[in-house]
């Protein structure tokens, strides 16, 4: 077993609501090496965000642990160390709105490097520069722009510029691209997998689209209900997914050739809406949309169970290699 | 004859900052019975050709400078107010991105669901429908997209209800009465893939039905090729390509749509392009002859020049690149 970056071993988060206690993440536990990239994927409602939110400090987390390079974390942002902030980014989903439109890009870049006290003001004009050249910014254009003066992609781009400020091991990636088109999407994808093999980045990359985690994730986690179902290295996990929830999602794709139709599941058909997360279906939260549903699952909350190496399961059914 | 036909519209927004020329001789044809996809980026005019063909662009700033849209040979946008209305009324009918906004916060599902039925069909004569009639239709129409339990849901507020649900009742709001064109602009683009799924099938199997001829417009390549048989490709107002949506996907010919096609991220895992370089250009200043070179690989000095003519490359493939002239 690798040494760990990141482990978070039993976290829930719950909200109390007039509703009543929303539960938004009910004990989740894994494990990221570094230089991994977990795609943790999970319909709108699951959880994903949260668990980013609690991760990088902006709520303190119900109970459960949040261990980074060995240290507890758990707390709330204001009361981590520093280095802890710095060595650990995030970056939103919509640019624009994490963005300060009243200021400029290289305002905005300068904070985190005077919060993190990087260099005297003399190098941080030049890292600031050499952050935006590493996000394919020109940066003596950009660097005295305004936010909403570039597109949207740009945007996103400065934005992981400032995440990448502090030089962190491990940037959460809130959705980064799921408010971008396909073709700006392929050059930000690119850009993050060029990054993460030039700075040794470890990625959390919580997404909703399944084809793009195939194509950048080394392994998948998918999310339900604030519980993890299903965790795999990403080849085994598209070749043989296991839970029938991870084969309704896969079935629910649209693709675009027949090659990728042929990958697909057929028999999950996708059927039933995430239930409200402030009445969990008892037993396994999935049972009143699963296709292979039996008796037990309405009472019977399943267990993690590895099935293969590194290839985790939460589900009532699974009975050995070759399924029932 | 096409149902619809949208022949070289040019359209427009005037703003503080000038002219924004937006669609620059868009053309689309919509057979009967056929299902048409309409695909591009963000900006690039879609959900303006959508707001031309029903007559619904705010104008000021909008204004259409020249083109025509034929709906069954009858030019809609030199309709009388009163030939638009009735057009709407029992020809088209349209489904939005956001259901929430085509929704009205005030008013219960089942209000907002009558009042169409009595607004397309209570008139007087012999097509009038008494108020038990509607009620029932409205009941059907719900259930037939695969609402649970809608005498429920007719006594909900749009607030009440889930994504998914708020869009089931826009689809049952827009198949509820006998429309022949049906426009989807991004129907299922704020939705989750397994409800993304379950409502593009609903519609599917309704639209079959019914016979139902559709214009979809999205940007998702995967969505069009579930649900239609013919596509356009939109680039910066103008179509680039058409053809039938599998020979499309499989062979794009159009050097944005192969740029296009590259950059969607594929299940089997073969990696993503760098994208397209550049952006959709400025619609205060476009760039002359065709609006893609710019951005192009491919540019020849004729594209600078003049927007390239449509240029057949197989049976009912078309695409405006000189590269095809021969």
């Amino acid at each position: 077993m690798p040494e760990s970056i990141l482990s978070v071993e039993n976290l829930t988060k719950c909200f109390p609501t007039k509703q009543g206690l929303v539960r938004a993440i009910d004990g989740i536990s894994f494990v990221m090496a570094p230089g991994d990239t977990l795609g943790l994927v999970g319909e709108s409602g699951s959880g994903k965000t949260t668990t980013a939110q609690c991760i990088v400090g902006m709520y303190p987390p119900t109970s459960g642990d949040i261990l980074f390079k060995g240290e507890t974390i758990g707390a709330a942002f204001n009361r981590r160390p520093k280095h802890v902030k710095g060595d650990l980014r995030i970056v939103f989903q919509d640019p624009g709105s994490s963005l300060n439109p009243k200021r400029t890009i290289k305002q905005i870049l300068s904070v985190p490097l005077a919060v993190h006290r990087v260099g005297t003001s003399r190098d941080r004009l030049a890292r600031m520069k050499a952050l935006l050249e590493m996000v394919e910014l020109p940066a003596d254009e950009y660097l005295y722009k305004y936010p909403q003066a570039i597109g949207g992609g740009e945007k996103q781009m400065v934005a992981l510029a400032r995440a990448l400020a502090t030089n962190p091991s491990l940037v959460l990636l809130d959705e980064p691209t799921s408010a971008l088109d396909v073709s700006v999407q392929a050059k930000i994808i690119n850009l993050l997998i060029r990054l993460r093999r030039e700075l040794n980045l470890t990625y959390l990359f919580i997404t909703h689209d399944l084809s793009l985690m195939r194509n950048v994730a080394s392994r998948v986690a998918i999310m339900y209900l604030g519980k993890l179902c299903e965790i795999a290295p990403t080849v085994e996990f598209f070749e043989h997914p296991v839970h029938p929830y991870t084969k309704m999602l896969l079935s629910s794709i649209p693709v675009v050739s027949d090659e990728e139709e042929a990958l697909k599941p057929h028999k999950a058909i996708s059927k039933g809406e995430i239930p409200s997360p402030v009445n969990i279906p008892p037993g396994c939260s999935f049972h009143s949309r699963c296709s292979e549903r039996g008796d037990s699952c309405a009472e019977l909350d399943p267990e993690m169970r590895e099935i293969a190496p590194g290839h985790v399961v939460r589900c009532n059914h699974w009975c050995g290699p070759e399924g029932e | 004859m096409a149902l619809l036909e949208v022949k070289d519209l040019c359209v427009g927004y005037r703003i503080f900052e000038g002219h924004l020329r937006v669609l620059n001789r868009a053309r689309l044809e919509v057979d009967s019975g056929e299902r048409v996809g309409l695909v591009g980026e963000t900006g690039c005019g879609k959900t303006t050709t959508v707001k031309s063909i029903l007559r619904v662009l705010p104008t000021p700033p909008a204004e259409v400078a020249s083109g025509e849209i034929l709906y069954r040979g009858a030019d809609i946008l030199r309709m009388s107010h009163r030939g638009i209305r009735d057009l709407r009324r029992r020809e088209m009918t349209a489904i939005f991105q956001d259901p929430l906004q085509s929704l009205n916060p005030m008013f219960t599902v089942g209000t907002q669901l009558r009042d169409i039925l009595k607004d397309s069909m209570g008139g007087r004569g012999r097509g009038r429908l008494s108020r038990r009639e509607i009620e029932a239709r409205c009941i059907a129409a719900l259930h037939e997209t695969g609402m649970p339990d809608p005498e429920r849901i007719m006594h909900n507020y749009p607030s009440q209800l889930s994504g998914g649900m708020r869009q089931r009742v826009c689809i049952a709001e827009a198949l509820s009465r006998e429309a022949q064109l049906l426009l989807a602009d991004e129907p299922t683009t704020n939705l989750d893939v397994t409800i993304q799924d379950q409502i593009l099938r609903k519609l599917d199997e309704l639209v079959d039905e019914k016979g139902t001829s559709v214009l979809i417009i999205t940007h998702s390549m995967g969505v069009v090729r579930d649900l239609t048989q013919r596509m356009y490709i939109m680039y910066a107002g103008t179509m680039v390509e058409t053809g039938r949506t599998k020979d499309l996907l499989a062979a794009p010919r159009h050097p944005y749509t192969q740029g296009l096609m590259e950059s969607v991220p594929r299940l089997t895992g073969v990696g993503i392009s760098d994208g397209i370089p550049g952006r959709i250009p400025n619609y205060l200043d476009p760039p002359s002859g065709c609006r893609f070179h710019p951005r192009c690989v491919h540019v020849m000095p004729v594209c600078k020049e003049t927007a390239p003519e449509f240029f057949s490359v197989g049976e009912g493939h078309v695409v405006a690149c000189y590269l095809y002239r021969s």
